[in-house]
């Protein structure tokens, strides 16, 4: 994607009522980052489109509430951002890792209807979300993503001081028949397995692998299979 | 007199006498205070709530989302920076963001015609009109939508109560890309201005 300055000036609007791509989007906060009038027409616009927000307004069902209480009760909190990221790159970074967190509550949310037994499973999520959330505020934890060929999305937050990667995959089809999706490590050496995903939509953390150049996910038989037999589905490089 | 001077004297001065605005209690959330994020729960849920089930749609669906952002708003407070803008904009913008994923994902998955049928472009402001009545800022709302272009309007809504991206706006609408984020931006300059909004 091409864009000029100016062209993306015009875009404070668009940004405001999140009418851009994700693509868009992480373009246009990397240049917000640089420049101040865009910043602040941006924090107005917000604004406003906030107050069409309040507009609407409408009481949830009142049972929700001492279900989100008691899911915050088991939630650890983010830790506070700290300066040791140079600015300009941090605001780009700190977007993405918020986006890879709110990826991780979509799937957190996503699995947690389609189970049953709800509030145990929720107390079990809930502390691998913990798990999730220090992955994700590692001071080096650095994300990368890419989309397959039929519009899946896979990304993946390395941390070298961790020794550790989150993988999410959005928009998976599910796999045929009895086939899992298992995700590989790849380096110098060849292809490593980093494990089998629970689900589609389930996030996978595993340890890393010394010079990893790219993360790919592919279809394999159940239980998965010692190196990879299925077409790659997703391949995210991690350079 | 006297007696209101007494009332008002036996209120530690650091309490204030106004109730505790979102933006106070967002920042004891911050410190992972609960009883606060209760407090702050009353206070924008019914805004979360709101939005999202007019983006989402669907109730089910609607109480999902509605969760997972309050839930956010507990993680995430440490990272609201005062200094960028008020809290209730912060959550109604998580919430918007949210709610426009739920619709987005499930549009990706679901039947063309399903698409099709959110192609009203008639129907937001219709339905905002029918919804905004009672209370004083949201006449406001709907006073200050009455002063913008059809095409203003129609750009700004479709995309924040219906999630639709602008090259979808620009397709519904018949109009030119570059065209929908100059309508956008314009009606939402013009509501700024005619609501006297400082960000």
């Amino acid at each position: 994607m091409r864009s000029t300055s100016a062209d993306l000036h015009t875009l404070t609007g668009a940004y405001a009522v999140n009418a851009l791509s994700d693509g868009e989007r992480a373009a246009f906060e990397t240049h917000l980052a640089r420049c101040e009038s865009c910043a602040a027409e941006v924090a107005e616009l917000a604004a406003t489109a906030a107050r069409l927000g309040e507009a609407v307004e409408f009481p949830p069902p009142a049972h929700l509430k001492a279900r989100v209480l008691a899911a915050a009760a088991e939630t650890r909190q983010l830790s506070p951002r700290t300066a040791r990221v140079p600015r300009a790159r941090g605001y780009g970074r700190a977007g993405a890792l918020l986006a890879a967190a709110c990826l991780v509550a979509v799937a957190f949310v996503a699995v947690q209807t389609v189970q049953s037994g709800q509030e145990k499973q929720l107390a079990q999520l809930s502390s691998q979300y913990g798990r999730f959330s220090d992955l994700l505020s590692t001071p080096d934890a650095k994300i990368f993503s890419a989309s397959g060929a039929n519009g899946a999305t896979g990304t993946a937050v390395m941390s070298p001081s961790r020794n550790e990667m989150l993988f999410l995959g959005k928009d998976l089809p599910a796999p045929s028949g009895d086939r899992v999706y298992q995700l590989w490590m790849i380096n110098a050496e060849g292809p490593h397995s980093a494990g089998v995903l629970s689900s589609p939509t389930s996030p996978l953390v595993a340890s890393g692998v010394p010079g990893a150049q790219k993360v790919a996910l592919t279809e394999e038989p159940e239980g998965g299979s010692p190196s990879p037999t299925g077409q790659v589905v997703v391949e995210i490089g991690l350079a | 007199m006297p007696k209101r001077e007494r009332a008002l004297q036996s209120i530690p001065p650091d309490v204030g006498l106004a109730e505790p605005t979102a933006d106070d209690l967002l920042a004891l959330v911050a410190r992972g205070d609960e009883s606060a994020f209760e407090r702050l729960y009353d206070v924008v849920s019914g805004s979360v709530f709101g939005l999202i089930r007019r983006v989402v749609r669907d109730q089910a669906q609607s109480e999902e989302v509605f969760q997972e952002v309050m839930l956010e708003v507990w993680r995430t407070a440490t990272r609201f920076d005062p200094a960028k803008g008020k809290a209730m904009t912060w959550v109604l913008t998580l919430t918007h963001r949210r709610a426009v994923d739920r619709v987005r994902s499930a549009q990706a998955a679901s039947h063309r015609e399903e698409h099709v049928a959110r192609l009203d472009p008639n129907r937001p402001f219709d339905e905002v009109s029918e919804q905004v009545s009672g209370r004083l800022e949201q006449r406001q709302v709907r006073r200050c939508l009455s002063f913008l272009t059809g095409l203003q309007r129609e750009s700004v809504l479709l995309a924040y109560y219906q999630g639709y991206s602008y090259p979808e706006v620009a397709s519904l609408l018949g109009l030119p890309l570059g065209t929908v984020k100059t309508r956008m931006r314009d009606g939402l300059i013009r509501l700024r201005d005619c609501m006297g909004v400082t960000g």
